[in-house]
């Protein structure tokens, strides 16, 4: 394991301004930043950014991508993040759908589904965990059967981000028969989330969004043309994807917006506690960036670094949820002083238009605080994967 | 840093970090055997001036150091050595920080981080929480000489190189343990609670070298002292976790004096402290956020 000293070069650094004017000029009205990349589901937005070329950036030109590295890619998702800009609607497909296609899909499947992807205008889902099947990916059992030019798909997933708001999903199914080898016989599909036979049901969270759901499949037909890569290939395919899910800004930025409206509620010259805690949340966030930037090379030399991103997005999710605790422990904060008559954790609508700034994104970071460590590999399954990476099973 | 530089320095202190020489150093008895090598070497010379060697090789020097706990005040010494013409010459010169120095006792001669050097100088021993000698120091009849602003800073960053260096060696010797060390029938390593600690350990590993690479990364540039403040932050806290994730690990073995661990643990608790602790740090890089105002945090962050 091995995080090389990365800087990020000039064409990078040079997309920073750029993306600063783009925000300031096409900041959707009345939007509140936030800089949870679930959060903010803006199609318009999206078109935008692909307009400017800052979706897909990495991918070759004949697939619509900007053939740029991931350096200026990384450059232009920290600044969307940091300043909360609402990127949910693309975020997965730009991410890692569009790679996954990229390095698996059929050349069909490049031209069809990259162009629209790259211009903010075509979204997808990630289909991984079922009812029954969490952090155990291997036991997935959503099967599909081999009909006449086809796949006739049933079962179900869950915890489907925006699968009411997006246009497909990347299933991970059964094709062949279960065998001593639990990661054989599985399959990647791309489904029409509008076609006969699946059924989209939200599912509220504790915080009172519907983001996510539960999807359905009954006798769901696939066609053989939406087969990503070999039958039997999924788990090798799936688990290729992490490298990129884990080792981005979004794993560290999540409650950044805390952090911001923390330094404003402090002052510019805070007391020595304020100080104190700013300089240890910053101190975090610099060396996480650096570790994460560090990835971004690895990816850019064409690397696979599972474990290093397993071990950037542990650190960085343990990072966003202790910023959140901290602050709201500061003298600063209104919550919890003596004769403060609302702690905001009962608050029905955390994002009431009354609250100062701080409390106001404080409570969303609270409620939202639990899915940090849970969403793209549970604390558990990094820290398994990174003692396998230590050699210790 | 240099490859040949760094594998010479691999070697050297390979061989000649010895038991006696960590027992010596404890009982106030230079090691002078260890000193000789690494005179011999040249290792006492880089960073200085004329030896073509730069901030990247003698912090890489000092990470080396920390990898095997060398009981030298080589910090004190390489940083002299970019002050003072002939620091290391016949003798080498140590660094009195807040009036306190490490190995005055062995050094020919003391540089004050105000600036004042002096051959001659009046001792009160006391010692760190590694054993290893320090003393109040009186310099007398000291004469002027210049020093970089950033000296104290420097010296912060020569514990965040050191820190780096033993929490490496510290996540090799945990891992080597609860692979070999078998209990309930299996090696420890096998238990989902070590596996879980020593992946927190590796990530504070990990962390701790990266910001290493970036105050060092930044030497000589205007970011130099926020990269160094939060470097000096960040790497005590990992120094503080991963020494106590190693204890565990090692269990009452590691608690022993004849156990190794402890010549890089308590090196850890007291250079975490050395130079300012973590409160220290963060306090000075929080008024530096501050002042920039919450809308340019995130600036801060990047170095635009």
């Amino acid at each position: 394991m091995r995080f090389d000293s990365v800087a990020l070069p000039p064409e990078a650094e040079a997309l920073r301004g750029q993306v600063r004017e783009f925000l300031a000029a096409e900041w959707p009205d009345g939007y509140w930043p936030n800089s949870d990349f679930g959060e903010g589901h803006d199609p318009a937005f999206s078109r935008k950014l692909g307009a400017r070329g800052w979706i897909g950036m990495t991918w070759p030109k004949e697939h619509g991508g900007g053939a740029r590295t991931f350096f200026e890619r990384y450059v232009v998702t920290e600044e969307l993040l940091a300043a909360g800009a609402p990127v949910a609607a693309h975020w997965i497909a730009d991410r890692q759908s569009g790679p996954l296609l990229l390095k698996f899909g059929s050349r069909a499947q490049r031209r069809r589904f990259l162009p629209g992807i790259a211009r903010g205008e075509c979204y997808f889902s990630i289909g991984m965990s079922e009812p029954n099947t969490g952090s155990d990916l291997a036991s997935v059992r959503t099967r599909a059967e081999r009909v006449d030019g086809g796949w006739l798909v049933n079962g179900a997933k869950i915890w489907t981000t925006d699968a009411h708001r997006n246009h497909f999903i990347i299933a991970l199914v059964r094709t062949g028969p279960r065998s001593a080898n639990r990661h054989a016989g599985l399959s990647q599909l791309i489904v029409d989330l509008k076609a006969e036979g699946v059924a989209v049901r939200p599912i509220r969270n504790l915080a009172g969004g519907e983001d996510f759901n539960e999807v359905a499949f009954q006798d769901c037909f696939v066609p053989d043309a939406n087969l990503v890569g070999e039958p039997g290939g999924g788990w090798t395919q799936v688990t290729s994807e992490l490298g990129y899910e884990r080792s981005g800004p979004e794993r560290f930025l999540s409650a950044f917006r805390v952090f911001v409206e923390f330094v404003r509620a402090a002052g510019p010259s805070p007391d020595d506690g304020a100080a104190a805690l700013i300089g240890r949340l910053a101190s975090q966030l610099m060396t996480l960036r650096r570790m994460s930037i560090s990835v971004a090379g690895m990816l850019q030399q064409g690397q696979s670094p599972v474990v290093e991103s397993a071990l950037v997005k542990s650190l960085g999710n343990d990072f966003e949820k202790m910023l959140p605790e901290l602050v709201r422990l500061s003298p600063l904060c209104r919550a919890g002083r003596e004769g403060e008559p609302l702690p905001f954790a009962v608050e029905r609508d955390p994002m009431s238009a009354w609250l100062a700034p701080l409390e106001r994104c404080l409570r969303q970071t609270v409620l939202y605080a639990p899915s940090f460590t849970l969403r793209g590999g549970t604390r558990e399954i990094l820290r398994g994967v990174i003692a396998r990476g230590l050699g210790l099973r | 840093m240099d490859r040949l530089l760094k594998e010479t320095a691999e070697r050297v202190f390979a061989d000649h970090v010895t038991r006696a020489a960590w027992d010596d150093a404890e009982s106030g008895i230079f090691p002078a055997a260890l000193w000789a090598v690494v005179e011999k070497t040249g290792l006492h010379k880089v960073g200085g001036a004329d030896s073509g060697t730069g901030w990247d090789d003698l912090f890489g020097l000092l990470t080396v150091a920390g990898r095997h706990a060398v009981p030298l005040p080589l910090a004190e010494m390489l940083l002299a050595g970019t002050v003072v013409a002939d620091a290391n010459a016949a003798g080498f010169t140590t660094i009195a920080a807040g009036g306190l120095a490490p190995w005055p006792t062995a050094a020919r001669q003391v540089l004050s981080i105000e600036g004042q050097v002096s051959s001659e100088f009046g001792c009160a021993p006391a010692s760190n929480l590694a054993g290893e000698p320090f003393a109040w120091v009186e310099l007398l009849n000291p004469r002027p000489v210049a020093v970089p602003r950033e000296l104290p800073t420097l010296l912060a960053v020569s514990r965040v190189a050191l820190m780096a260096g033993a929490l490496e060696r510290v996540l090799e010797m945990c891992i080597a343990h609860a692979t070999e060390r078998e209990q309930f029938g299996r090696p420890i390593a096998k238990f989902q609670a070590v596996q879980h600690g020593l992946a927190v350990l590796a990530g504070e590993v990990a962390a701790a070298g990266s910001a290493r690479d970036g105050c060092v990364a930044a030497c000589g540039t205007p970011r130099f002292v926020d990269e160094a403040a939060a470097a000096k932050a960040r790497v005590g806290e990992a120094a503080g976790i991963g020494a106590e994730l190693a204890h565990q690990v090692h269990g009452a073995m590691g608690f022993t004096h004849e156990h190794d661990l402890h010549r890089f643990t308590r090196r850890l608790w007291a250079w975490r402290d050395e130079h300012g602790h973590e409160t220290v740090w963060q306090t000075r890089l929080g008024r530096r956020v501050a002042a920039g105002g919450a809308d340019r945090v995130w600036d801060f962050i990047v170095g635009a």
